[in-house]
């Protein structure tokens, strides 16, 4: 087990006061949770930063924790002494900041399982929701898939101690799903207690990041390039969808940005959402003579000034 | 090792099939009442219906819910704060879909 320095981690010297603690926490709070912050380490920095609190705003926790000395380093092999916490009594966190989260090793050696966590005296019998995300692709939308997931989540055993299970469910995703919607399964939360009846699980569906497609809502978005001829002259080209490439008509005398609307080509629904052609144009490399004789020649045939709409603008 | 049980399960689509009354949506997102009931006054949640037990919330409501839980729990924000949070919060996810459309990542 790694030594955790929840100073450092604040940015606070030893010494700090409950308010510089308060201050700095709340300051690295809003720059790192994670429903604000796009960094890709802001939910691991968040939730160290919560532990960190979670000890450091308890003065019992915290003249526990300053016991042990300021020798220890981050990362340092780490056991705690024994005997450690003699003296000490901890009367266990309330609803706050750190409730409900996942504590380090070292945080849970030290304070136990459910110290951070507000255990509140009488739970309901009916046992707690659950959330989880899953990922999917675009074309699972498109179809309906069937996605096999493993969720790790808190069980009581048969002694009735709360321990992390494994589960693997096998869900059903149905057509027509969108990014940042929710599937409820029933009877799939936490177990009820004393024969009540189990919570539900919800599920968050994401999109894996495709290459090609853009999903919005309904609609998707792709990208496809044009020789600068195809765009001038009308072109009849392969344009790839979700569902597989199809024949589409490029109108003559197309521009780079244009976009072309195939209706209810997006995300099936009632009504389906619509996939969105954006044209860009790619001009040919001019790596040979003959390359570049052609581009001498369309110099020669075309009176053309990009900058027209510059002119008389210069300063 | 254990066998591995795998269990097909299926439902529905929160955002499109669901109405939560306030019991279930506290449930739902692990909210007291008073918290939802706050929420409601500042505009944060948007449920039908006259009082608190007829109140039925859509399904939409899961995200914002939760979403508020989590900045007034972790950031320790008041109830006027998170719902000014959420809305810049949804304007930022607007302007990053535009620039998504766009291609820019």
């Amino acid at each position: 087990m790694k030594f955790k320095d929840y100073y450092e981690i604040l940015g606070l010297p030893r010494g700090a006061t409950q308010d510089e603690v308060k201050r700095a926490y709340r300051k690295l709070a809003r720059k790192y949770h994670p429903d604000v912050s796009k960094d890709s380490d802001a939910e691991t920095r968040f939730k160290e930063l919560g532990e960190a609190y979670a000890v450091l705003k308890d003065p019992e926790k915290r003249a526990a924790y300053d016991q042990m000395g300021g020798q220890w380093k981050t990362g340092q092999d780490f056991q705690p002494p024994p005997g450690w916490d003699a003296g000490f009594e901890f009367s266990g966190g309330n609803f706050g900041p750190g409730a409900g989260v996942d504590h380090s090793e070292f945080f849970e050696a030290l304070f136990g399982r459910h110290a951070g966590a507000g255990q509140s005296a009488h739970r309901p019998p009916r046992g707690q929701d659950h959330h989880a995300k899953v990922l999917i692709d675009l074309v699972d939308a498109y179809r309906g898939a069937q996605r096999s997931i493993s969720l790790r989540m808190p069980m009581l055993d048969a002694q009735g101690r709360i321990a992390m299970q494994e589960r693997k469910l096998d869900v059903g995703i149905p057509k027509g799903i969108r990014a940042g919607q929710h599937l409820r399964l029933a009877g799939q939360g936490a177990p009820g207690l004393g024969g009540g009846p189990a919570g539900d699980l919800y599920l968050e569906i994401a999109f894996k990041p495709d290459p090609q497609f853009r999903a919005d809502g309904r609609d998707v978005y792709v990208t496809l390039p044009l020789a600068p001829w195809e765009a001038a002259l009308g072109a009849s080209v392969m344009a790839p969808t979700p569902e597989g490439p199809v024949q589409l008509t490029i109108p003559p005398g197309s521009v780079a940005g244009r976009q072309l609307r195939l209706k209810g080509r997006g995300i099936p629904g009632t009504p389906p959402g619509d996939l969105y052609v954006m044209l860009t144009i790619a001009l040919p490399p001019a790596d040979s003579e003959a390359a570049q004789e052609a581009y001498r020649a369309m110099a020669k045939a075309f009176d053309f000034n990009p900058r027209k709409a510059l002119e008389g603008q210069a300063r | 090792m254990n066998p591995i049980v795998m269990t097909y399960v299926q439902g529905p689509v929160v955002e499109e099939e669901v109405r939560f009354t306030l019991v279930e949506l506290c449930q739902a997102c692990s909210a007291e009442q008073e918290h939802v009931l706050t929420w409601v006054f500042e505009g944060v949640l948007d449920p039908v219906g006259e009082s608190p037990e007829d109140w039925r919330f859509s399904g939409e409501s899961l995200r914002r819910a939760r979403l508020a839980m989590r900045l007034s729990r972790d950031l320790e924000i008041n109830p006027p704060g998170v719902a000014l949070a959420l809305d810049l919060l949804d304007e930022i996810a607007a302007l990053r879909a535009r620039l998504q459309r766009a291609g820019v990542r």
